[in-house]
């Protein structure tokens, strides 16, 4: 992979990304496009917990990283919380919910049961239920159903050593794999914007473009959460 | 346009200041902030109204010393009075390690601040432009948010591994490690032990995957001597340097010097208080007291933030005019025995006597009845002299009785928190 260039280097299980000068904001506006199509309106207060090598994470401001004009919060008008994802800052994230109003909370699939049990703590009753959108974060593998825990508004699947972000759009309930970004060959999808290994889909039914009208040269994916039967 | 070396116009003016041009220059800030703040922060005005203090008139260190100090609870509390109208749109958490977490916000022209003390940090642990960094998670604290920007203006790399700061992680950071060959690197002090802990016995010694790596930048744990001599040898890089801050405004680097770290007297005005709230003299500990220079981002006049903390007297022989700290605990670090405050940091210098128990975890076990004037310490590994170690405890740092518990096979994550209540361990026989 070259990287000669590069100047932002993040290993990744699977594969490494590497970013020169003016990728950062290419990926700033795709992800902040990713928002929009799941519903998340100009101005919204979004509180992310993930890793710090998570784009989704360092992709939020331009505080976050050197050479990113516009992360997603001056993008969006917005606001951005830094919720690292490790067990004992999940644990807070509820007292710290209960301290401001946020709009969304996206939060990674491996995490989010244990948020949900410190939620379902009896001094975190009323905050678990404030209108807050909650968007999980899946990877390559459908995310998986649980009815113990609250639905979430929606899903945004990551796949991060590909640098895959495809949210679940709020008109079709599929996954859009961007027009201009990814390239779908088959079932295996590549990154057309940054150096990075292709990826296969995951099993679902896949739609050429001209599925939906919120992206209408998009491909399309639509998913079953896992353990629901199908 | 990235952050480039032409972009940073160094404003290293401050720290050629005399001592009192600083107190001068840093006056006239405070005054600055606490005027900002009496005028546009509700918590702030009701505060001083009541306690009868005028920003105004704010002419000394003397009179700054007469605002009353705050503490995390009034913050917590205060809601949305504490709001700042420029607080800023990216907001980080305290770790909550003492009571409730509390969400900190960082500001543009704040962040500005914080990336000249942070390259001149950088600078002083032997950072030089062309090489690679491997950061700690920029979403982990608001001062680690600057580390990728000051590293990019110097000149630089960036390197991240995958993962967050907790034990679990120390394999990617080694495959990072291994993959990017950074120079220079930033990370927890726990983390760090944990990784040397966790190669203990392995085929391939840390030591390995840290060729080429000439400094290595420590924050969330005092160092002691011994102890950064055992991180320096386990893993053969060239230094170890001590960095601090707080969420609320502190910031310090260590130069090569290692007295103790400097203050960034730029950004931060720091102030060590007796239980009277009463200034300590440099070489005496209090509580560390923090004001924030600055007027963007969470403002931040006289917060009380429970740290144990001494000045260093006398100046560093680097020449450098900032004045040097050391916050040798925080209340998760420490326990009260009888009427005297013993830190983590306290009882590993006592303990790091013996070589052979230097980067062993220690723990303090609060005791349910802190009069009874017992200290009890948990050791990681097999037995030593307990007797001589008890002895030297009570001689050095004036209690009654110690107690060690050694812990054999059992492993305690390092963590920052370093006081475990005893209901919460099982503790083998001693």
């Amino acid at each position: 992979m070259p990287t000669e260039n590069a100047y932002l280097l993040f290993d990744l299980p699977g594969g490494r990304l590497a970013f020169a000068e003016g990728d950062l904001d290419t990926w700033a506006e795709h992800l902040t496009w990713c928002y929009r199509m799941m519903g998340i309106a100009d101005g919204a207060t979004i509180a992310v917990q993930d890793f710090g090598s998570s784009p989704i994470s360092f992709l939020g401001s331009s505080l976050l990283m050197p050479g990113l004009q516009r992360g997603v919060a001056e993008r969006i008008d917005g606001r951005f919380i830094c919720l690292d994802a490790s067990a004992e800052r999940v644990t807070l994230t509820p007292a710290l919910l209960s301290q401001l109003s946020v709009d969304a909370l996206v939060i990674r699939e491996d995490v989010i049961e244990l948020l949900s049990a410190e939620l379902r703590k009896r001094e975190f009753v009323a905050l678990a239920k404030r209108p807050m959108k909650t968007i999980v974060v899946f990877g390559d593998e459908p995310p998986s159903f649980n009815p113990a825990r609250p639905a979430p508004w929606h899903h945004l699947m990551h796949v991060e050593s590909t640098l895959l972000l495809a949210p679940q759009c709020v008109k079709c309930d599929c996954f859009h794999f961007r027009q201009g970004f990814y390239e779908i060959d088959g079932r295996t999808i590549r990154n057309l914007r940054l150096t990075a290994p292709p990826c296969d889909l995951p099993r679902g039914e896949l739609f050429p473009p001209s599925h939906c009208a919120a992206g209408i040269g998009d491909w399309c994916i639509g998913l079953s959460p896992r353990g629901r039967g199908n | 346009m990235r952050d480039t070396t032409s972009s940073c116009a160094p404003n290293e003016a401050v720290e050629t200041l005399s001592a009192a041009q600083l107190t001068a220059w840093q006056t006239a800030r405070l005054r600055e902030v606490a005027s900002y703040a009496y005028r546009e922060v509700p918590f702030y005005r009701q505060l001083w109204d009541k306690a009868g203090v005028d920003p105004g008139l704010l002419r000394s260190i003397e009179d700054f010393a007469r605002f009353p100090t705050i503490s995390k609870q009034d913050l917590v509390q205060a809601g949305d009075s504490w709001t700042n109208p420029h607080q800023g749109s990216v907001a980080f958490s305290t770790r909550g390690t003492s009571g409730a977490p509390l969400l900190v916000w960082l500001s543009r022209e704040e962040e500005e601040a914080y990336i000249q003390p942070t390259m001149r940090g950088f600078r002083w642990a032997g950072f030089r432009p062309g090489m690679t960094a491997l950061l700690m998670s920029p979403v982990w604290h608001r001062l680690a948010a600057c580390e990728a920007h000051a590293i990019a203006r110097l000149g630089g790399r960036c390197a991240f591994f995958w993962g967050s700061m907790g034990s679990e992680y120390t394999e990617s950071f080694l495959h990072t490690l291994a993959s990017e060959r950074p120079e220079f690197i930033t990370t927890t002090a726990p983390f760090l032990l944990s990784l040397i802990r966790r190669s203990t016995g392995a085929s391939i010694r840390p030591h390995e995957f840290f060729t080429g790596v000439r400094s290595v930048v420590v924050v969330g744990l005092p160092l002691t001597p011994r102890m950064r001599e055992f991180i320096r040898d386990r893993l053969q890089v060239d230094d170890v340097f001590e960095r601090g801050g707080t969420q609320e405004g502190a910031a310090t680097d260590e130069c090569r010097e290692h007295t103790a770290p400097h203050v960034h007297e730029d950004v931060c005005h720091l102030e060590v208080l007796d239980d009277a709230g009463v200034q300590v003299a440099p070489g005496f500990r209090g509580r560390l007291i923090v004001t924030k220079l600055s007027t963007a981002g969470s403002i931040f006049v006289r917060y009380d933030t429970g740290d144990v903390a001494a000045f260093a007297p006398g100046q560093c022989p680097c020449g450098c005019g900032f004045r040097r700290l050391k916050i040798y605990g925080r209340p998760e670090t420490s326990v009260r025995v009888g009427d005297r405050l013993i830190t983590a940091y306290d009882v590993r210098m006592c303990i790091e006597e013996d070589p052979a128990l230097v980067g062993r975890n220690v723990l303090l076990i609060r005791d349910a009845n802190p009069r009874a004037g017992l200290l009890t310490v948990a050791v990681e590994g097999d037995a030593r002299d307990a007797g001589e170690l008890q002895a030297r405890l009570c001689e050095q740092l004036r209690v009654p009785t110690a107690h060690i518990v050694w812990l054999g096979d059992l492993r305690v994550n390092w963590g920052f928190r370093q006081v475990l209540d005893s209901r919460e361990l099982r503790l083998p026989s001693s």
